[in-house]
C-alpha cells in the first residue's frame, strides 16, 4: 500500500521539531514496516506549468512550433516573452496550459533509471528547449496519449508543477502483510490516526465519520438473506448529471496515482479516492439497467450467497462461474455484482448513465477470501474486504461520498440487522505493565488510548489495580482482549522504551532432543573423521526421481500446488536425491567423493501418528563414488569405531522386503541392516540401469540408514580395550578354501577360537587372493595379534592355540598353508 | 680438516694422556684420572653434535614448493565438510541450549492444526495466506515456520512449569515456502523457533533473551530494536533487528525475525492457564544468518550438492 505523507499531515498536527525522517522511522517502528520510501519532489524538479501562447505546424512534418510562456521561469531561458518548444503531440494548441520539462531537468518517467536529462537541441532546424510533457513522461499514467493539458482553474503560467499537484511529497510503500488485522489502517484517515497514536498527540476525529444522520427508509429496498455474509448494506440513490473524463490533468487524478490506481471517470475516481481516504470500498450501479435486470419498478437488491455454477458476466468482460462460497448482489435475484470483488457488465456506469445506486457494504471476510482465490481478483477494494472492514463505517462513508458529489440523493437505505456491540475491554495498568515488563503509568496508558480514539471509563488515577473499562471505536474490529490492548499501548509507546530483562534460569540444565545429539555425532564421524561431504536436498522430489530409481510415486506425499513438476513429491529415502547430484560433481572433475545427508523423509505406507499427522523418519543416506566394499569399511568404521554399536547385516540375496524398499540396490552386491531382526536400512552398489538413468559412468555405491531405529542403541564403551600387561604373539594365517566359501565364515571361527581362550586378540584381514575367476580355490590370509590377560605366553600355549585354531577351520573345509 | 677430523685427533691425543697415569704418585692418580675422563666426554659430546651437522649437510634439500618429490605419488589427503547452514544450526542451537534452552527438532510434514489452529488462526483468515504454504494431497502441510512446533513444545513441557517453573526450548527445523527461488530466496530454508513460559515472563524478557543470544552468535555487545509485526499466536507481536555487527562492516540494521508475547488462547490450546502464566517466542531464519556471515552471493547454493560449494567450508 502506499501513502502520502502530505495527506497523513493534512490529518494530523505534527509536533514542531518533528522531522519528515524521525516521523518516517517512527511509523517504521512502532506503525507498519516501511519496505520503500519514494520521494516525489526531486523528480519533477524544473517542471512548469506553461501556457502554448502560438503553435504552428512545421511543414511537412506531425510537428508543431510552439512559444510558450512559463510566467516568472521565461526569463531563465529566453530574451523574449516567449520560449520556443517543439512539439509532435497532436492535441497541442494555442492557448492551452500545458506541462513543461525544462532543459536541464530530468524526464520524470526516466527517474532513477536512466536519468534522461533534457537540453535545447535542434528539430527540422528549430531550437527546442526541453519538452512539452504527456502524463505518462510525468510518470503519472502508462499510456502515451497526448500532452498533459492543465484546466486553467488550477494553475497559472510558471506555477510549479509539483507545487500545484502537491507531488512535493514522500509516499510511504507499507507492507499490507504486518497490517493484516487493521482494516482501519487501510485508509488514510486511520493510518493518520495511528500517526497521531504514535507522535503522542490527539487525533482530532472526522465530524462526519462520527456523526451521522439516521437515514428514513425509502423506496429502494434492500434484503439480506444471510447477516453472516453481509452485516451491514447501505446504498444511495442519485441522479448523474455529467460523468464525462476530464481532458484535463485533474488533481484528483494525480492523488489515485500517488496511490498507484488510475483515473477512470469522475464518478470512479470518487469513489476510490473516499476507498483511499477511508478504507471503505464503493460501487456504482446504474440504476436504471438494474430495475431493467430486475424487472421491476424500483430498486429491490437482494444480497445472497451464490448457487454453485451460476454465471455472471463481471465488468472486465469476463464470464465466472460461482462457487458456493461467492456472495452476489442481486436485482430482484438476478446477479448483479460480484460482492467484494467486481461488479457485472449488465449494470454498468456508461456514458448514458442517468442514475446511479451507490453501495457501502461489508462482507464475509472468509467467502471474499475463497471469491479472491476461485477467481483470482486482487483489487484494491478486495484487499480491503479481506481484512475485514468494520460495519461501523458503511454508512457515513457512503454520506461523505454523496455530500462529495454535490448531489441530493434520491433515496438512502441502511440494512444493519446485526448492530455489533461495542468491543470493551478491561485492564489494569499492574497487568499491563506486567506482561510488557514496563512501567507506564495509569495516565500514560489513557492518553495513549484516548488519542487513537478509545474511550476510558471512569477510574482512579492514583490506583494502579484499579481496572480500566476501555471502550474501543467502532472501527476497531482487531480489539478483543487484554492482550490487544497491552499490544496497542506497547506499540504506540514504543516497544524499544521497554527496559531490557532476562529470566531467572533453573539450574536443571538444558536437555537436548537425542536425534539431534546423534546427527551432530554423525557429522563428526562422517565429515571430520571419514572425510565425507555433507550435502543438503530438497524434499520435495519429481515423480520422474522417484521412477528412476524405482519407488512408487503414490506411496509419496504430494504438494498440490508445488512450483514445478520438479518438487511434487515429499521424498521416501535420501539416496534417489543424492544420486541426483552425483553427475554433476563428476563433470565438475570431481572423481573420488563421498555425498550424505541427514534429513526427515516419509512415505504414505509408514501411516499416521498418534497425533495423526505422517510419521517422519530421519535417514542417513551415504552415496559413494567406489564399490561395496569400500562403502562398507566406511559404513562400519561408522558404527563401530564412531557410534560404538553393533548393527548385523547380512546379503540382500533373497530378502524380498529389502529388495522393494531399496530397489535401487543390486541385491546381488548389497547387504540389509537389522537391528534385532528389524530391517533399519542397506547398503551396496547402485544398479547399473539406475545409474545409466542418471547417466553416472562411475560405480557408485549407496547406504540408506533410518536413524530412529539406532538413536536408541547404547554404545558399548571400553570393554574392549585391547591391551595388555603382557607381550603380544604376532602370527600369520592363510587358508586355502573353495572359491565360493563365505570369508565371515573363517573369520567368525577363529575370533571364535581366541575368544574361547580368553585372549586379548586382534584379527585382521590381509589379502583373499584367488588366481582367476574360474579357479576352484582362494586363499585368505589373517595378522592375528594376542596376549594372555595373566601371563607371558610360552611357546607350547602358542602351538597350542594355532592347532586348535587350525582344526577348527578344518572343520569349515580349509587347509591350512 | 673437518670439524669431525679435528675432534676424532684430540680425542686420539687424549687416549695417549692414559699412559701417563702410570708416573704419577697414587695419590695423585684418581683426581688425574677423573679430569681426563671428563674432557673425554665433552669431547664424545661435541663430536655427535659435529658429525650430525655433517650428515644434514650432506643431505639433497627438497623443492619445499612441490606437492611431493619426484617419481613419488601426490598426497591428497581426504577432507570431508559439513554443510554451512546445519554448522550454523549446530552453533545457534548450542548458545540457545547454553543459555538454558532445551532443543526439540520441528517436522517436515505437518497438519492445519498444528500449522494455524493451534496458532490462534482463525478459519479461512487471510492472515493463513501471509504464508504461502504448500499443501498436500493428502490434505498435510509442509510447515512454512517452525512455530508450527509451538504447541506441540508446550505440551511436551508442560509439565516442567511445575518443576522448574518455566518452558524454556528452542526448535531448529526446515521449513517450506511457495515462493520462486532467486538468489535470495528459497522454497526449502531452514528456521529456529524459541519458546519461553513462566509465571513472570515479559516483553523485557524476550528483548533481553533476543539481544543476548545475537552478542553471544556475533561475540560482541549491539543494539536490537523493534518494527511492528502480526502474528495472530502472539500479542503483542514485534519483528525484531539488530545493529550490524563489527564483523558483517557494522553500520544499518538486519532484520532478524519475528517475535512477540505468546496468545493466551496458544497456551489455553495447549493446557496452559494463560490466567497464571505467560509466555513469549520468537523465529529466525538460519539461511540468512549463514549468508552474512560467509558474505554468500546466491541462497540456493546451500541445497545445489556442489562440491565447489561445500569445499569452501
Amino acid at each position: 500500500m502506499r501513502i502520502s505523507l502530505n495527506e497523513i499531515k493534512k490529518l494530523v498536527r505534527i509536533p514542531d521539531g518533528v522531522t519528515d525522517e524521525e516521523l518516517i522511522e517512527r511509523i517504521g517502528s512502532r506503525l507498519v514496516e516501511i519496505e520503500e520510501v519514494i520521494e516525489l519532489a526531486p523528480q519533477y524538479k524544473g517542471i512548469y506549468v506553461v501556457k502554448v501562447v502560438n503553435c504552428e505546424p512545421i511543414e511537412g512534418t506531425h510537428l508543431s512550433l510552439c512559444q510558450i510562456d512559463a510566467g516568472e521561469h521565461t526569463s531563465e531561458f529566453s530574451d523574449t516573452e516567449t520560449v520556443q518548444v517543439v512539439c509532435g503531440a497532436p492535441n497541442v494548441h494555442s492557448g492551452m496550459l500545458a506541462v513543461w520539462i525544462t532543459p536541464g531537468a530530468i524526464v520524470p518517467e526516466t527517474y532513477g533509471n536512466e536519468n534522461f536529462k533534457l537540453s535545447v537541441r535542434k528539430l527540422r532546424g528549430f531550437e527546442s528547449y526541453g519538452m512539452l510533457a504527456g502524463a505518462d513522461e510525468l510518470n503519472l499514467d502508462d499510456e502515451h496519449k497526448a500532452i498533459a493539458e492543465i484546466d486553467p482553474r488550477d494553475a497559472r503560467p510558471g506555477d510549479n508543477f509539483a507545487e500545484v499537484f502537491e507531488l512535493n511529497d514522500i509516499i510511504l510503500d507499507v507492507e499490507n502483510k504486518s497490517l493484516t488485522h487493521r482494516p482501519d489502517c487501510f485508509g488514510l484517515i486511520g493510518f493518520a490516526r495511528e500517526v497521531a497514536g504514535i507522535l503522542g498527540v490527539r487525533f482530532e476525529e472526522l465530524e462526519w465519520l462520527c456523526d451521522y444522520p439516521k437515514v428514513e427508509a425509502s423506496a429502494l429496498t434492500v434484503q439480506i438473506d444471510d447477516s453472516a455474509l453481509c452485516p451491514r448494506y447501505s446504498a444511495a440513490v442519485f441522479e448523474l448529471s455529467d460523468n464525462q473524463p476530464s481532458k484535463f490533468l485533474t488533481k484528483e487524478a494525480v492523488f489515485l496515482e500517488k496511490a498507484g490506481m488510475r483515473t477512470i471517470d469522475p464518478l470512479v475516481d470518487l469513489t476510490n479516492i473516499v476507498m483511499l481516504r477511508t478504507g471503505q470500498p464503493l460501487h456504482a450501479f446504474d440504476y436504471d439497467k438494474l430495475i431493467a435486470v430486475g424487472g421491476v419498478e424500483s430498486p429491490r437488491i437482494i444480497v445472497r450467497a451464490a448457487q454453485s455454477g451460476e454465471q455472471l458476466q463481471l465488468l472486465d468482460g469476463k464470464t465466472i462461474e460461482c462457487i458456493p462460497e461467492d456472495i452476489l448482489i442481486t436485482s430482484n435475484g438476478v446477479p448483479v455484482a460480484l460482492a467484494g470483488a467486481m461488479g457485472g457488465k449488465n449494470t454498468e456506469i456508461d456514458a448514458s448513465t442517468k442514475r446511479v445506486v451507490l453501495e457501502s457494504a461489508t462482507f464475509s471476510l472468509y467467502n471474499l477470501r475463497k471469491t479472491q482465490m476461485a477467481h483470482g481478483i486482487f483489487s484494491e477494494a478486495i484487499t480491503r474486504f479481506t481484512k475485514g472492514q468494520p460495519a461501523a463505517m458503511t454508512m457515513p462513508v457512503l454520506l461523505q461520498a454523496v455530500s462529495m458529489l454535490g448531489v441530493d440523493p434520491i433515496a438512502v437505505v441502511d440494512e444493519w440487522k446485526a448492530e455489533e456491540s461495542q468491543n470493551v475491554v478491561k485492564i489494569t495498568t499492574d497487568a499491563l505493565n506486567r506482561l510488557l515488563g514496563s512501567d507506564y503509568s495509569t495516565a500514560e496508558i489513557v492518553e495513549t488510548l484516548t488519542n487513537v480514539g478509545f474511550t476510558i471509563g471512569d477510574y482512579q488515577k492514583e490506583s494502579s489495580d484499579s481496572e480500566l473499562v476501555i471502550t474501543a471505536p467502532g472501527w476497531r474490529t482487531d480489539i478483543h482482549n487484554a492482550e490487544d490492548i497491552i499490544e496497542e499501548v506497547g506499540r504506540l509507546l514504543g516497544f524499544d522504551n521497554i527496559p531490557l530483562d532476562l529470566p531467572r534460569k533453573p539450574f536443571s540444565g538444558a536437555e537436548v532432543a537425542p536425534m539431534w545429539r546423534l546427527k551432530q555425532n554423525l557429522r563428526g564421524i562422517l565429515s571430520d573423521r571419514l572425510g565425507m561431504h555433507e550435502v543438503l536436498t530438497y524434499s520435495f522430489v519429481s515423480k520422474d526421481l522417484l521412477e528412476k530409481v524405482g519407488q512408487d510415486p503414490e506411496d509419496s506425499y504430494e504438494i498440490v500446488n508445488s512450483i514445478s513438476p520438479d518438487l511434487q513429491r515429499f521424498r521416501q529415502q535420501i539416496v534417489p536425491s543424492i544420486l541426483g547430484k552425483i553427475r554433476e560433481n563428476l563433470k565438475a572433475g570431481y572423481d573420488k567423493f563421498s555425498l550424505y545427508e541427514l534429513n526427515q523423509v516419509a512415505r504414505k505406507s509408514t501411516g499416521l501418528s498418534v497425533e495423526q499427522t505422517p510419521i517422519l523418519e530421519t535417514h542417513l543416506g551415504v552415496v559413494m563414488i567406489g564399490d561395496f566394499y569400500e562403502l562398507k569399511a566406511s559404513l562400519l568404521s561408522m558404527l563401530k569405531r564412531g557410534l560404538k554399536i553393533t548393527i548385523e547385516y547380512a546379503s540382500m540375496l533373497g530378502n524380498t522386503e529389502a529388495v522393494e524398499c531399496y530397489p535401487y540396490l543390486e541385491p546381488a552386491r548389497s547387504a540389509v541392516l537389522t537391528v534385532e531382526g528389524k530391517m533399519i536400512g542397506a547398503f551396496g552398489e547402485v544398479k547399473r540401469g539406475v545409474l545409466l538413468r542418471f547417466k553416472i559412468e562411475k560405480p557408485v555405491a549407496a547406504a540408506e540408514l533410518d536413524l530412529d531405529q539406532i538413536v536408541g542403541l547404547k554404545p558399548k564403551l571400553g570393554k574392549e580395550l585391547k591391551i595388555s600387561k603382557f607381550p603380544f604373539v604376532e602370527r600369520d594365517l592363510t587358508l586355502k578354501v573353495v572359491s565360493d566359501a563365505a570369508f565371515g565364515r573363517f573369520d567368525e571361527k577363529i575370533r571364535g577360537v581366541l575368544a574361547g581362550e580368553e585372549l586379548i586378540y586382534i584379527v585382521k584381514p590381509l589379502s583373499i587372493y584367488q588366481a582367476g575367476p574360474n579357479e576352484a580355490t582362494k586363499n585368505i590370509s589373517f595378522h592375528l595379534r594376542f596376549s594372555s590377560r595373566d601371563k607371558t605366553l610360552a611357546q607350547t600355549d602358542i602351538s597350542d592355540i594355532m592347532e586348535k585354531i587350525t582344526v577348527e577351520v578344518t572343520k569349515l573345509g580349509a587347509e591350512v598353508i | 680438516m673437518s670439524e669431525v677430523e679435528k675432534l676424532k685427533a684430540e680425542l686420539k691425543a687424549l687416549g695417549k694422556e692414559y699412559s701417563k697415569i702410570k708416573d704419577l704418585p697414587p695419590e695423585e692418580r684418581g683426581e688425574f684420572g677423573r679430569k681426563i675422563n671428563q674432557q673425554k666426554q665433552t669431547l664424545l659430546a661435541k663430536l655427535a653434535t659435529a658429525e650430525e651437522a655433517a650428515e644434514s649437510e650432506n643431505i639433497e634439500p627438497l623443492d619445499v614448493s612441490a606437492p611431493t618429490a619426484p617419481n613419488r605419488p601426490i598426497p591428497y589427503p581426504q577432507l570431508g565438510t559439513r554443510h554451512p547452514l546445519m554448522v550454523e544450526l549446530d552453533r545457534v542451537t548450542a548458545i540457545y541450549a547454553d543459555m538454558g534452552f532445551n532443543v526439540m527438532e520441528s517436522v517436515q510434514l505437518d497438519d492445519e492444526f498444528h500449522m494455524f489452529d493451534s496458532l490462534n488462526f482463525v478459519k479461512e483468515h487471510p492472515a493463513r495466506d501471509g504464508y504461502d504454504t504448500f499443501r498436500t494431497r493428502e490434505g498435510f502441510i509442509p510447515p512454512a515456520h517452525t512455530s508450527t512446533m509451538q504447541h506441540r513444545a508446550l505440551k511436551k513441557y508442560r509439565h516442567l512449569l511445575d518443576h522448574h517453573g518455566q518452558i524454556a526450548v528452542v526448535i531448529p527445523g526446515r521449513v517450506f515456502r511457495n515462493e520462486d527461488a532467486d538468489a535470495t530466496h528459497e522454497h526449502t530454508f531452514y528456521q529456529c523457533e524459541g519458546v519461553f513460559v513462566s509465571k513472570d515472563a515479559t516483553m523485557g524478557q524476550l528483548f533481553g533473551v533476543l539481544k543476548r543470544f545475537f552478542e553471544l552468535y556475533y561475540g560482541q555487545e549491539l543494539e536490537l530494536k523493534t518494527q511492528p509485526g502480526y502474528f495472530p499466536f502472539t500479542e503483542p507481536s514485534a519483528e525484531f533487528l539488530i545493529e550490524k555487527p563489527a564483523s558483517l562492516g557494522g553500520k544499518g540494521w538486519l532484520e532478524m525475525g519475528g517475535c512477540g508475547m505468546i496468545h493466551p488462547n496458544v497456551l489455553k490450546l495447549a493446557g496452559i492457564d494463560p490466567e497464571i502464566y505467560h509466555g513469549f517466542a520468537w523465529g529466525g531464519g538460519i539461511d540468512r544468518l549463514a549468508m552474512l556471515k560467509y558474505d554468500l552471493p546466491d541462497v540456493r547454493y546451500f541445497e545445489s550438492g556442489k562440491l565447489e560449494f561445500l569445499e569452501e567450508f
